[in-house]
Order: C-alpha cells, then sequence, then structure tokens
C-alpha cells in the first residue's frame, strides 16, 4: 500500500506519529496471524510485540520496490513464527505426551479464560485446534490463504517458494486439516 | 477425459477455488460422483474450508499497541514531550522565535544595554527608560550635526563648480604664489571685511589655495574631473 510506504518514510525521518499510525493499521493483522498459528492469546500478545519490535529495528532494510509492506511485514512475522516453534518444540512434545484424546473437550477443560471459551464455539473452535496440529509448513500456508487472504504472488514471497510448492502446501493443508478434524470427529452435514 | 483419485486429490483445490477449466471440472464431477474415496474426501476438505471461512478476526487485547508503543518508542510521557519537541521544528514557530529575538535586541540595544557587561541594574523600566531617551537625543544630535556637515560640503562643491563654469572669476580669484606670505593667505583678503563670513566661503578660499600650492594634485584631480 502507498500509505505505508510513505509511513515508512517519515518513521526513518524521526516521525513517531507515523510508526504509531502504522502499529494502529496492523497490530490486529499480525495478532490474528499469530494467534491462528499458535492458538494462544497470551503467546500470540507476545510474538506480535517481538514481531513489531523486529520491524521497527529493521525498518531501514524495508524497500517498497520489493513488495508491499503489509507482505514484507508478514515475511517477518512468519520468521519469528517459525522460530518460536523451533524453540518450544521440546515443550510441546513433553506436554502432547500429557494430553489425551479428544483434542476439543481437552482444549476446552483446560481452564481457559472466558473470553476464550466464548471464542472457541463449535466449529470455529475445533477448526482453531486442527490448525495448531497441522505441521507449521501447511500450517503457515493455509493461514495465508484461508485466512489471511493473500494471493499466490504475495505467499510465494512471504515463504520464498516457488508457487507451485505454495499451491502445493495449500492443497495438502487443506486436505490434512479435513483429515484431523475427521478424527476428531467433526464431519460434514 | 479419465479422471483418477491421484487428480482429485492434486486438484482439490483448484477446484475448491474454481480454477478448473470447463472438461477438467466435468471430468471431476463425474469422477467424484462415483468414487467412493473421492466423494467424502471433497465433502470433508469444503467442510474444512467453510470452517475457516467462518472464523472471524479475534480482537487484540487493547493494552497490546500501548505495549508496543512503550518498546519502540518509550513511555507515553516521553513520546508527548518528542511530539511537542518535534512541532518546534516548524518553520513559523522558527521565523516567530527569531524576530522575537531581533525585536529584544534591538530594544536592549537602543535602551544601552551592554552585552559584554550586563547588569541586572540595566533592566530596570526606569533605566531602560533614561538610557532610551539619553540614546534619542545623542541619535538626533548625531542626525543634525551630520546634515550641517552635508550642508557645507554641498556649499562647496556648488562653489567650486561656479568657478569652473566661469575661468575669469578663477583668476581673479586664485592668489598668486608669493613666497613672502604664509600659506592659506591671499592677496585679496580684506581686513576690513565683516567677521560673520560663510564658512563656507573660508574653507572654499582653502581649497583653491591648496590648489595653487600643489598643481600636480589640482591638475590630477582636474583631469579626473574632465568627462
Amino acid at each position: 500500500m502507498e500509505q505505508d510506504a510513505q509511513l515508512v518514510q517519515q518513521c526513518l525521518q524521526g516521525d513517531g506519529s507515523a510508526w504509531e499510525e502504522l502499529v494502529r493499521r496492523h497490530t490486529r493483522r499480525i495478532f490474528n496471524i499469530c494467534y491462528r498459528f499458535t492458538g494462544n492469546r497470551t503467546e500470540s500478545q507476545d510474538l506480535s510485540q517481538d514481531v513489531f519490535l523486529r520491524v521497527y529495528r529493521t525498518l531501514g532494510s524495508y524497500r517498497s520496490a520489493h513488495g508491499g509492506f503489509a507482505t514484507w511485514m508478514t515475511s517477518v512475522t512468519r520468521n519469528l513464527l517459525i522460530d518460536h516453534y523451533r524453540r518450544t518444540k521440546r515443550d510441546r512434545i513433553t506436554d502432547s505426551l500429557d494430553d489425551a484424546m479428544p483434542m476439543v473437550e481437552n482444549k476446552e477443560s483446560a481452564g481457559r479464560r472466558p473470553d476464550e471459551q466464548a471464542l472457541l464455539g463449535e466449529l470455529s473452535g475445533q477448526v482453531q485446534s486442527a490448525l495448531t496440529r497441522l505441521s507449521p509448513e501447511l500450517r503457515e500456508a493455509v493461514i495465508l490463504r484461508d485466512l489471511q487472504q493473500l494471493e499466490y504472488s504475495e505467499i510465494q514471497q512471504v515463504l520464498a517458494v516457488p508457487e507451485g510448492t505454495v499451491k502445493s502446501r495449500i492443497n495438502r493443508g487443506r486436505i490434512e486439516l479435513a483429515r484431523i478434524l475427521q478424527q476428531m470427529g467433526v464431519r460434514p452435514s | 477425459m479419465n479422471w483418477t483419485c491421484e487428480q482429485t486429490e492434486a486438484r482439490l483445490s483448484d477446484y475448491l477455488d474454481g480454477l478448473l477449466q470447463p472438461a477438467e471440472q466435468s471430468a471431476f464431477n463425474l469422477h467424484v460422483n462415483i468414487c467412493e474415496r473421492c466423494a467424502p474426501l471433497v465433502a470433508g476438505v469444503a467442510h474444512t474450508l467453510g470452517g475457516l471461512y467462518a472464523l472471524e478476526a479475534v480482537e487484540p487485547p487493547p493494552q497490546l499497541e500501548i505495549a508496543i508503543l512503550t518498546a519502540t518508542l518509550g513511555a507515553p510521557s516521553w513520546r508527548n514531550a518528542r511530539r511537542w519537541l518535534r512541532s518546534l521544528q516548524s518553520p513559523r514557530f522558527v521565523y516567530s522565535l527569531a524576530s522575537v529575538a531581533a525585536t529584544i535586541v534591538i530594544i536592549l540595544t537602543a535602551s544601552g544595554f551592554s552585552f559584554r557587561k550586563p547588569k541586572m541594574a540595566d533592566l530596570r523600566p526606569a533605566t531602560i527608560y533614561r538610557n532610551a531617551d539619553k540614546q534619542a537625543h545623542l541619535v538626533y544630535a548625531h542626525s543634525a550635526k551630520f546634515v550641517s556637515d552635508l550642508r557645507v560640503v554641498y556649499e562647496i562643491q556648488t562653489r567650486l563648480n561656479e568657478n569652473e563654469q566661469n575661468p575669469a572669476t578663477r583668476e581673479q580669484t586664485i592668489p598668486q604664489d608669493s613666497p613672502g606670505k604664509q600659506p592659506g593667505r591671499t592677496d585679496n583678503t580684506n581686513p576690513s571685511a565683516p567677521k560673520q563670513q560663510n564658512r563656507s566661503d573660508e574653507l572654499g578660499r582653502n581649497l583653491r589655495v591648496l590648489a595653487a600650492q600643489f598643481p600636480v594634485v589640482s591638475g590630477s584631480i582636474g583631469e579626473r574631473r574632465m568627462p
């Protein structure tokens, strides 16, 4: 977006209010990507903050000629999410040994906050749970395409893989997600 | 067109996104309608996609924006201070500040305030008034003297021009060089002339005497005056 590039220029000239505007414009989107990837509000909040910190520090490296600011920011988010996934992998393996199927019931009884309980209503909650069980490379492709409604070319830019790979990952991600939902007892009406 | 289960799985997203060609679409539909393996797969993925699209955007906690801004720009009070300082950088403010500073300097200078040895006493209104009054009188006196001097110079120049235009008069007026006389004294000196002589006349005479005494200098002056 042209306006984003303009705001970035103003930021680089030391205009704090331009940075505030950028934060205001992108916080919701970045938080949603993080939340859909991790399925946890607290983690998503921390990760969103880390994304903005990194963006703020590396703002000078952004080139509007190479793509939109939103796409660039999504790339930063994706890299951080993958880093986070790798860092917490061991913890998740340990946790998964304690977890028993079915997943949805466990999640709902895991002492979530009331607003999170409301958020995980019916199918939406089940889809969110299934999403977190997808492999990270399929998960990110599905989130960017089906939740963030990004074009294939934009996803290709964010993931830095060929368009054929993007299409394949999205397709496999959707099929895998359907299988997980079926395992969870969710069947199409 | 023959359609296989592998093709169905590989092209499922294209089918759901409406990217298949009409012939492919027909073959896909034909295969799915008769295939026991592919029919539930297509239905399951379509249902999943519906579930994904039904996911609503989650509202971030309100404190998230504040936390991000604090982590990047600092505390709100510091941000406000920075914003205020930034507003001072506007050209309008700088011009206003410069004109106010210039006005203060002019007033202080006019009141006789010494910037080298500043004293608090010089900033009292009574002192400023007294100094300003004194400065005003001095300026008036200097101006009056300057105008008077200008008048004298103008008078001298007029006389010199008159003499140049009238050579006969000049011959009469220019004194002959006489060794017994003191410089500045002429033969035409009339001792009985009234003492209230015009000052300009006297200066004019003196200049003419000087010209006669130093012909080279006067010649060069004359050459310079020639057009």
